[in-house]
């Protein structure tokens, strides 16, 4: 076997194990998906349901964040801009044009698409805190954009008047049942199409440029072109989730689009880890649970909330998922020891 | 080989409880419909800037349930109150309101939000059906709009456009009589600002036409420094200003403004300076200023109206603002309701709120009543007076004239193609 066969042969085992663990995904998010759909027949409780499409909402946003953060390295303090652009573009959609629900949602991607590649042009560009800062600048473009422009957008007070759900194939979006079995959908299907973005070769290049964009660059590797694409990939899966919050809440107000939205992400990651893929859907179950049960309890949620952001960046200085895959490759090396 | 027990609970006991735990968990509002007490769910803004809002809106309403359930509470049901924070963020409005209805079994909401936070719950009350009283929100369009209507929402807060003629038709008689024509505006740059400053100024012209607005300033929300806003408006040598700034914004504006004795040289309308909230907090309250009526113990001049406003004082050590009067109305309409209805059932009391007449402190003339066309409240105090720096602060009040109000109400709904 010469040493080129070799290679080949190292080659096709990689693609192997890649298609094995496409395999695996899959059956994973199906597996997670028939367990939340066959939810609502084990409970009635329209709390458990709410909170899942909360969580349907949040978890997209904060992990197609971390395709920015965690994946590329690149850390946006604007990426609720998409978040709330998703929930105006899909509201403004049903309201004013009054098409259908899959009409509505594919037109607010193509809307999401062009600022995306806008905005990206312009910031992938910039590194570190000027490229986080040039972010966090156009989203308080979108943001007073949305608060002046008052004919369209309703100003501060938002898209009021609910937003209407004309059936579309059986699907009733306005039945809540269908609702919570709908987001579900959304979130392991987006879920599902971010991990193999993660696992691709695209996805190796993109950790490559994390560690270290001059080499990548001297690879031969476009490093503008896949920031630019991630960019604009993440932010698609956001605005995924400001669709589900635009329907969960029947409307779409500035908040969406705030800084604290995008603030919000960025501490959800903390929570949950961005070492692995499924840790800020983890932390924001975390962080879900901890902004439910703590405002029940006390109006003084801010502390608690800051304490607990406090423990975990000076404390842990990781997410808990980093905490439980370090913990589980330790046992995994110590038992490969043992024989 | 024998087995041997560990001491403690079995793998099995404990997913038995496990299960009973969910179980239990799953479904507690079964227990809750049959329950005595009658719960009222209330999100509001405890935190952040403007949680006043949120605490004198409660304590409006503590003060008021109290008395009811003193007196035997809804229908026999005694009224137990849960309130709850929203951040003011609008999307925890609604998630907190549905929590209160689904999980907390509460059978009515009020919905002491303000603005976004307001259209919020009201489409959770669109959705769950349950009654809900907006307590807080002046928007005109939540109740005046044809499209928010719902039948089981209604309104017991002030209203914009209703504010707006009456201030218009004060400041337009002051205007004629002491000739005043150039007219400055300063307002925050947010809805609230612009909608009322542009509804104010259109009622002015129309009882006064030859008014000219000379100058108009937009001072960020929560601006801390005004020092630019002030000097715009000296150079503009403008005779009258009006201004809808509130709260921390207003009394800042004034100390400001003060520094360069503005108030001595122009007529000064600001609608939002007759609350507790700004005439107790300005250092030197100038004379002279010309305010509608937030809330004020002194206005209406009544003995039942005075001695609400010190009990509440009494009791929370302060003085009541224009949110405790509206939440403390809701829950005084609701009561009345449930007696004529002589039920807690929230469709039973959502139908004998409509068009439902009672006695208030805070009537214009000792009453109030829940119109029927439009599920809001009309026939509150309002009116116009002037400051003194020292209590009772705005010691006389040009009571508004209500049928002008409502013929005028009337035509703005048509112009803005609602009826």
């Amino acid at each position: 076997m010469s040493e080129l066969q070799a290679g080949q042969g190292t080659a096709l085992d990689v693609r192997a194990d890649t298609k094995s663990t496409r395999y695996r995904d899959v059956l994973i998010a199906l597996a997670a998906f028939v367990i939340l759909a066959l939810l609502p027949a084990f409970t009635g409780s329209k709390f458990l349901l709410d909170f899942v499409i909360r969580c349907a909402a949040y978890g997209l946003f904060a992990t197609s964040l971390n395709l920015l953060v965690g994946y590329t390295g690149l850390t946006s303090f604007g990426h609720g801009m998409f978040f709330g652009l998703g929930a105006y573009g899909f509201g403004l959609m049903m309201q004013k044009a009054g098409v259908s629900v899959p009409v509505a949602f594919v037109s607010t991607l193509l809307i999401v698409l062009v600022f995306a590649a806008v905005i990206g042009a312009i910031c992938v560009r910039l590194k570190e805190i000027y490229f986080a800062f040039v972010t966090l600048a156009f989203q308080m473009l979108i943001h007073s954009t949305i608060l002046s422009w008052v004919s369209f957008t309703g100003g501060d007070q938002g898209l009021r008047g609910g937003i209407p759900r004309p059936p579309f194939l059986g699907i009733d979006l306005s039945n809540h049942l269908h609702l919570y079995v709908f987001s579900c959908a959304l979130l392991v299907l987006g879920l599902l199409l971010m991990r193999q973005i993660a696992q691709s070769p695209f996805g190796y290049t993109l950790r490559m440029i994390r560690d270290n964009a001059t080499r990548a660059s001297f690879v031969g590797i476009d490093v503008y072109r896949a920031k630019l694409t991630i960019f604009v990939l993440a932010a698609l899966f956001a605005s995924v989730g400001g669709m589900i919050m635009a329907l969960f809440v029947s409307g779409a107000y500035p908040e969406f689009a705030y800084w604290t939205i995008s603030g919000e992400g960025i501490f959800i990651n903390m929570l949950g880890g961005v070492t692995t893929f499924l840790g800020p859907m983890v932390g924001t179950v975390l962080l879900l649970i901890l902004n439910d049960t703590v405002t029940r309890l006390t109006e003084y949620h801010g502390i608690v909330l800051g304490i607990v952001i406090l423990f975990f960046a000076i404390g842990l200085r990781k997410g808990l998922m980093d905490f439980a895959w370090e913990w589980y490759v330790q046992r995994r090396d110590a038992a490969k020891e043992r024989g | 080989m024998t087995r041997t027990r560990k001491p403690g609970i079995s793998r099995r006991t404990t997913l038995a409880l496990m299960g009973a735990g969910a179980a239990s968990l799953a479904t507690p509002w079964v227990a809750h419909a049959q329950a005595k007490t009658i719960k009222i769910g209330m999100p509001t803004i405890l935190s952040g800037r403007v949680a006043q809002l949120g605490t004198s809106s409660r304590n409006g309403v503590m003060i008021e349930v109290e008395k009811v359930n003193a007196a035997g509470g809804f229908a026999g049901r005694q009224i137990e109150m849960v309130v709850r924070d929203s951040k003011g963020q609008p999307q925890e409005a609604a998630r907190v309101a549905r929590e209160l209805v689904n999980t907390d079994g509460c059978e009515i909401l009020i919905d002491a939000e303000a603005s976004s936070g307001a259209f919020a719950v009201h489409e959770v009350a669109r959705d769950l059906g349950v009654l809900c009283i907006h307590t807080n929100s002046e928007t005109s369009s939540l109740t005046a709009d044809p499209k928010q209507h719902i039948p089981n929402a209604f309104r017991t807060a002030r209203q914009g456009v209703h504010d707006s003629i009456a201030g218009g038709s004060y400041a337009a008689a002051i205007a004629k009589a002491k000739g005043l024509k150039k007219w400055a505006t300063c307002a925050p740059d947010y809805a609230y600002g612009r909608d009322t400053t542009g509804e104010y100024t259109t009622y002015l012209k129309r009882f006064a036409p030859d008014i000219e607005i000379i100058s108009e300033s937009w001072p960020k929300l929560f601006q801390p420094d005004y020092t630019e806003v002030v000097t715009k408006i000296l150079q503009a040598k403008p005779q009258a200003l009006y201004t809808c700034l509130w709260g921390g914004d207003l009394t800042s504006y004034i100390d400001q403004a003060n520094i360069y004795a503005l108030f001595s040289q122009m007529e000064v309308f600001a609608v939002n300076m007759a609350d507790y909230t700004a005439l107790t907090v300005v250092k030197n309250l100038p004379k002279g200023i010309h305010s509608g009526n937030r809330y004020i113990k002194t206005y209406p001049a009544t003995a039942e109206n005075a001695a609400w406003g010190d009990a509440y004082k009494a009791k929370y050590n302060e003085y009541p603002t224009n949110w405790s009067w509206e939440n403390a109305t809701a829950i005084m309409l609701l009561a009345e309701a449930s007696k004529k209805a002589n039920s807690a059932d929230g469709k039973k009391i959502a139908e004998a709120l409509k068009g439902l007449k009672i006695k208030s402190p805070f009537g214009a003339d000792g009453t109030v009543t829940m119109r029927a066309e439009d599920n809001t409240l009309v026939g509150y105090a309002i009116g116009w007076g002037t400051t003194i720096p020292q209590e009772p602060y705005v010691p006389e009040v040009k009571p508004g004239d209500w049928k002008t109000i409502l013929e005028l109400e009337a035509e703005w709904k048509k112009s803005k193609g609602y009826t």
